[in-house]
Order: structure tokens, then sequence, then C-alpha cells
């Protein structure tokens, strides 16, 4: 019985990465985070083809990048070229350090392809106001705080993410909310050291934050397996701009929703610690765990004296940002083809 | 005529010496009572000039600094350092560990002191002398290793036996931030702030000390004789006429580039090429010597100073120096006169600790000189 199971389970991954399985897991064989992360991958790989594909002519737009060492004009490809392909045409350094562009003003990620002329800027952590690359930092925290849940726990534990609120770096700690299947279950120090270079080797890895505009109903097959963001998809669809998309970021196999823009690419983590799990009640949700963490980039060192025994430490109060609940979806339009 | 025989005496103990034991001559130049550096001419293998760090040392400093914080962020951290070491308890909390007798063969712990300068003093009768002036900078004892587990240590010497436990020794408190996780891990036990120095004494066993003890000036006594331990003042790469006090050659008269040379390396024949141990340039200074049997004159309790005999303390002004109680059998306290046992503590002194405390030999300025009946 267990080996039918188990080769269900690979004929299965077989078939979703030669072609999309359009359906949920639960029917057959137990579901477990690392198979539901698998069919999420190809999902989002697919879509990620399709919507290249759609760009079938290469036309080109003006860059006007005003900053270090230079400013300049930029000839780059519309819909393919990203602020990242174009700090490559000017510095290593500006390439490196920049954790998010402005593009017109507006918050963009550094690999999220330009549509029009435009103008571009770069925002690092020791500009001379770095609240949006600090905003970024936290949300990508957040994001990796995800990515540290469901890959750390055993195959037997089943973790669904519902969540996380706004960042608030004044709080001082960044935090999911989430289902972990577990009773009443706290980590001790050795455990937590685990959780914590779980998401510290990300550094190593310097995956990019890859952003896609995906359809409701992809989404919605993506996170099949997860109660929580079924119910939240119809509601952050309602309230785009097109009334029926949401955004979704990949971070090397790990996807998640996500509005706001992230950081470049994990290599910009200096220091990434989870401190504390919290048990809260939402109204919407029932009982979750909040698991909290604290970072800090690797361009603004720390002597570990200062981050261990100050930062660190006031990671691990409960930190007071909103708890999960469930938005009423506005009316949906009707969806993109 | 006695001083030259005296002196062909040592050289030929420490040939003796060195042939009995084994051990270069080299070793032996300057250890022991000889004070003058006794010449050696041996076939065997010189010791090595430099030592690498001993095995135990851990990495101190960091391989990466932190950046500047901003004006409030620095002060918010500064003030959660001093409330740290402040409320710190010891972790290891137990009682204070009883007060043992002081023997004939007692060693105490000693101390670490800066060398401040050097200050004339008189005595009773007039006669003017000189003293260094020795500051004992926020000592406290970091760790105690008893005989039977200092043995299994790497720092251990088999001669020393199961006589002797060690002590370690820091001075001056310093931010954490200046050093390593590993260094300043090597403080938890003693509950106190990491230090800039460390150092070892051995100890006999009634004189085992708990860490976290606090050490001050008030350790001696003034009258006590002190052996003082420092490195020498560093010259560098130094030639012969400096490093070994040769006499050159003449300025003038016909000498041609050879004012300051070491003229010849030996003799002939039998005696024929160079013999180890021949004074040569070479490196002059920063190496450790001691000095023994030195005086404590004078104490200053406000400033933990000691005004210690004579002006040639080795090395620079701030520099670092190891203070204990003497090796010197005569110089020695006698056991019903002995000096605080492991240290100094508040009991010792019940009628209050004065500002200063004298010898009973030296003219003190601020008393009277000269008395008479009107």
């Amino acid at each position: 019985m267990a080996t039918s199971c188990r080769s269900l389970a690979l004929l299965r991954i077989f078939l979703a990465k030669s072609k999309p399985a359009a359906r949920c897991i639960h029917t057959e064989s137990k579901v477990t985070n690392s198979l539901v992360r698998e069919k999420r991958n190809a999902l989002f790989e697919s879509e990620k083809q399709r919507q290249l594909s759609l760009v079938s002519r290469i036309e080109k737009i003006e860059v006007q990048y005003k900053g270090q060492p230079e400013d300049c004009t930029l000839v780059m490809n519309k819909n393919l070229s990203t602020p990242f392909n174009c700090a490559m045409h000017i510095e290593e350094v500006v390439m490196s350090r920049s954790v998010l562009a402005l593009v017109n003003g507006e918050p963009w990620d550094m690999h999220r392809p330009l549509k029009e002329s435009c103008q571009l800027h770069f925002m690092h952590f020791e500009d001379e106001n770095p609240t949006l690359a600090n905003e970024a930092f936290w949300r990508s925290c957040s994001f990796m705080l995800g990515y540290v849940l469901e890959t750390a726990f055993k195959e037997q534990h089943y973790v669904q993410l519902c969540s996380f609120p706004v960042p608030n770096v004044r709080s001082g700690s960044f935090v999911y909310d989430a289902d972990l299947g577990l009773e009443d279950w706290r980590p001790n120090s050795i455990e937590l050291n685990t959780l914590s270079r779980t998401g510290f080797k990300l550094f190593f890895k310097e995956y990019r934050f890859e952003r896609l505009k995906v359809d409701a109903s992809v989404a919605l097959n993506m996170f099949a397996d997860n109660r929580f963001k079924t119910t939240q998809i119809p509601s952050i669809a309602s309230r785009s701009e097109s009334g029926s998309t949401v955004t979704v970021y990949r971070m090397g196999d790990h996807v998640d929703i996500t509005g706001g823009p992230l950081i470049s690419n994990t290599g910009q983590l200096g220091r990434f610690n989870v401190t504390a799990f919290h048990d809260i009640e939402s109204s919407s949700y029932g009982p979750l765990t909040r698991v909290q963490g604290t970072a800090l980039p690797v361009q603004l060192p720390m002597h570990y004296w200062s981050y261990e025994n100050i930062i660190a430490k006031r990671a691990q109060k409960l930190n007071t940002a909103p708890v999960p609940e469930l938005k009423q979806a506005q009316p949906l339009q009707s969806s993109a083809s | 005529m006695a001083t030259v025989s005296a002196v062909t005496l040592r050289n030929a103990l420490c040939q003796l010496q060195c042939r009995l034991t084994g051990v270069p001559q080299h070793a032996f130049g300057y250890v022991g009572l000889v004070s003058n550096y006794c010449q050696v001419r041996t076939k065997k293998q010189t010791k090595a000039q430099y030592k690498l760090e001993p095995d135990w040392f851990v990495n101190r400093k960091n391989r990466r600094q932190g950046k500047a914080l901003t004006g409030d962020n620095e002060d918010f951290v500064q003030e959660v350092i001093g409330d740290t070491y402040r409320n710190q308890d010891s972790m290891l909390k137990e009682d204070p560990w009883p007060r043992q007798e002081y023997h004939r063969n007692t060693r105490r712990t000693g101390v670490v002191a800066i060398k401040l300068g050097v200050v004339p003093q008189w005595t009773k009768e007039g006669h003017k002398f000189f003293t260094t002036l020795l500051q004992v900078i926020d000592n406290h004892v970091i760790r105690y290793t008893p005989p039977e587990e200092f043995e299994k240590t790497s720092g251990w010497k088999p001669w020393w036996g199961q006589r002797f436990g060690s002590v370690v020794v820091g001075a001056m408190s310093s931010d954490p931030r200046n050093f390593s996780k590993a260094y300043n891990n090597l403080f938890t036990e003693a509950g106190v702030p990491p230090k800039k120095k460390l150092t070892r004494f051995l100890v006999t066993p009634d004189a085992a000390i708990q860490p976290g003890t606090p050490l001050t000036a008030m350790h001696f006594r003034a009258g006590d004789h002190v052996d003082v331990q420092a490195k020498t003042i560093d010259y560098g790469f130094q030639g012969v006429v400096k490093r070994w006090g040769m006499k050159g050659m003449p300025a003038s008269h016909g000498v041609t580039k050879a004012h300051r040379k070491m003229g010849s390396t030996g003799g002939g024949g039998d005696k024929s090429g160079i013999w180890k141990g021949k004074k040569m340039p070479g490196h002059m200074g920063d190496k450790w010597r001691i000095l023994k049997g030195l005086k404590i004159w004078r104490i200053n309790t406000k400033y933990n100073v000691l005004y210690v005999q004579g002006p040639n303390i080795p090395g620079n002004t701030h520099g670092v120096v190891r203070i204990y109680d003497t090796i010197l059998r005569y110089k020695r306290p006698a056991p019903d006169n002995h000096p605080p046992m492991p240290t100094w503590a508040e009991e010792d002194s019940q009628q209050g600790v004065e500002l200063e405390y004298f010898d009973e030999n030296l003219h003190v300025m601020s008393e009277a000189s000269v008395s008479y009946s009107q």
C-alpha cells in the first residue's frame, strides 16, 4: 500500500512537471508541504512562460537614469528589461546594493519588467530616507519566514500559512501568522536556532524575488491546498486595478501572495533570526500561531552583542500588529482570458 | 678582583647547569638570580627567538566591524551595556570561599598594573630615591583552576608538579563590542565586563580565590616586597653598540666604514668559526624581564597606585606590568605578619580605609618634620 502511494505521488509530480495538474491533491495521497510546493512552483513557471510568450515583438524604451556615478539614458527592451538589467549597464555597486527601484517615483521591484520610457532611481539601505527600502526588506523577511515555516518541519506536519501584516519596522519584529498543525508546541533554543539557520541559508542561495501578476483563477489553483489563501484571494483580486488579478512572488521554489515590492535577492540578507512563537485568535480563521523574527541587511553589519542582547530580545515580545481577518470581497469583475 | 672572579664563577656555573640539564644556555641567561647577562658559548641548538601564541588563546578581535550607530542609538546601547554588567550576578552563584591561613610557602595571586611614571621620594633620613607609580586598574579574578585540573592543561609545566593552581586575572574593563564572542564568553563565569588584558598567576591551593573577586592596591601593604614583571621597550633591529654595548671604533684617524661594527667575530685555529651565542646585531627589547624584591613605599587607595622602589621598571609609560609577592626568601613576610589572604576584603580594615598608606621609613610631606617645645 505504501509503495503504491509513493509511486502515485511520484507519478503526480512527474505529471505536474510536464503538464500542470489543475486539481488539488488532497484526494489520493496525504498532502504534504513539499508536494504542495512542487505543484505551486510548476504552476508559477508555466504561467511565467505563458506571459513571456505574449511579448511577441521587442520594442525599445528610453530609461533616464539619475544617480551615481553619472546620469545617463539607457535604451532598453519594453516588457523584458528590468531595473536590474539597467543597473548591469551602470555599475556593479549599483547592481549589488540596490534594493528597490523608483520608476517615475513609484516603488518598483528590481526584477519587474519595465513597461514604458521612464525615469529611474535606485534605493538602498544607506539612503538619506531609506523608509521604502526598510519596508521592502521587512516584507521580504516575512516572505522568507513563510518559506522557513513551510520547509523546516517534518513531512507529517502540514503547515498552512495564513498571511502577514503590513510591515512595521519600528515594532521590532516581522511576523507570519500560520496554522502549524501542532498542538501547544514551543521550540527550545536549539530548535529556534535551526529555524533561524534555515532562513539564513537563503543568503548563500541568492534567490531572486520574481514578481508575477496572475488571474484570480490561476492563483486559486496554486493555493487550492491552503484553506486561508483560498478565502483571501477573491477579496485581494477584487481590490486590484483590473479587479481580477493577484500578485504572487517566487523565491527559489517558494511561491506566496504579497502586494508590495520586495527586495532584489536573498543575498542582501545579513542576519536572520526566528525569535518567538505566540498564540493568537482570529475571528475569521480561528486559533493561529504568530511566528516572529528579526533580521538585518548585509549592508548594515552589527556586532553580535548589540544584535543578540537588544534587537533579538526585543523581537521576542508579542508583536501587536493586527490579527488577520477576512475582508469582504467586492463583486468580482469578469476574469481576463 | 673579587667581582671579576664572581663573573667567571657564574659563567662556569651556567655552563655546568646547561650540561647537566640539557637545556640550552640561552634559556638560563636571564632566569634565576643572575642579574648580568651570562654569555654562553655552546655548540648546541639555540632556542627560537620568537614564539607563537599559546594554543589556549581564543580569537580576540572581530573579523568584521559593525557599522557606526547614530547618536541616540549609540547612547542607548552604552546604557544597556552599563545596566547589564551592573546587575549581573556570577553564573556560578555560590557562597564566598573560606579564607585560609598563610604559610611559609604560600603564593598568593598577583595583580596587573599600568606603569604611570617615576617620582622621587625621601626617607626619614633625607635620602632621595626614585619610585615608579604602578596603577592597578579594574582587576578581577576571571578563573581559578585547582592543581589537579591545572596539571592536565596545556599551559602546565612538569616541574610545577601539583604544587600550584592557576588564577587568571583580567585588567581594564572594556566595551564587549570591541571583542569577539569567543573572547567575551571567557568572562561569563566571573560575571564581569570583558577585560583588555588577561594574565595568569600560579597560586598555592591555600590562596585559592573565587572568580569575580576584585583586586585592588590593598592586596599589598606598604613595606611589602614584590616582584615586578614587564616587557622591555621594543627597540627593534639594533646594532651591536646599542644592543650589546660594544665599543665600536674611533670616528677618525683612518677608520674606514667601521665606526659601529662588531669587528672580529672570534679566534682562529682550534677556536675557529663563529660560536653559538655570538653577540651580533638583531632585535632588541620586547622581552619579559623580572625585577625582584622591590619595596612598596606607599599606596594610594583612591587611585589604586603603588609606589614601587626604583626608576627602572621595564617598558614604556602605560605599559602593562605584573606584580606579585616576592619569591626572595628573606624579603617575604613572616607568617604572623602576613598580607591579606587570599586578597584584601572589607573586614580586614574595620577602622576604615585611609587615603594613603606609607612605609615607616618614608618621609611624609604633610607631616611635621620638625617639632620643638615652646
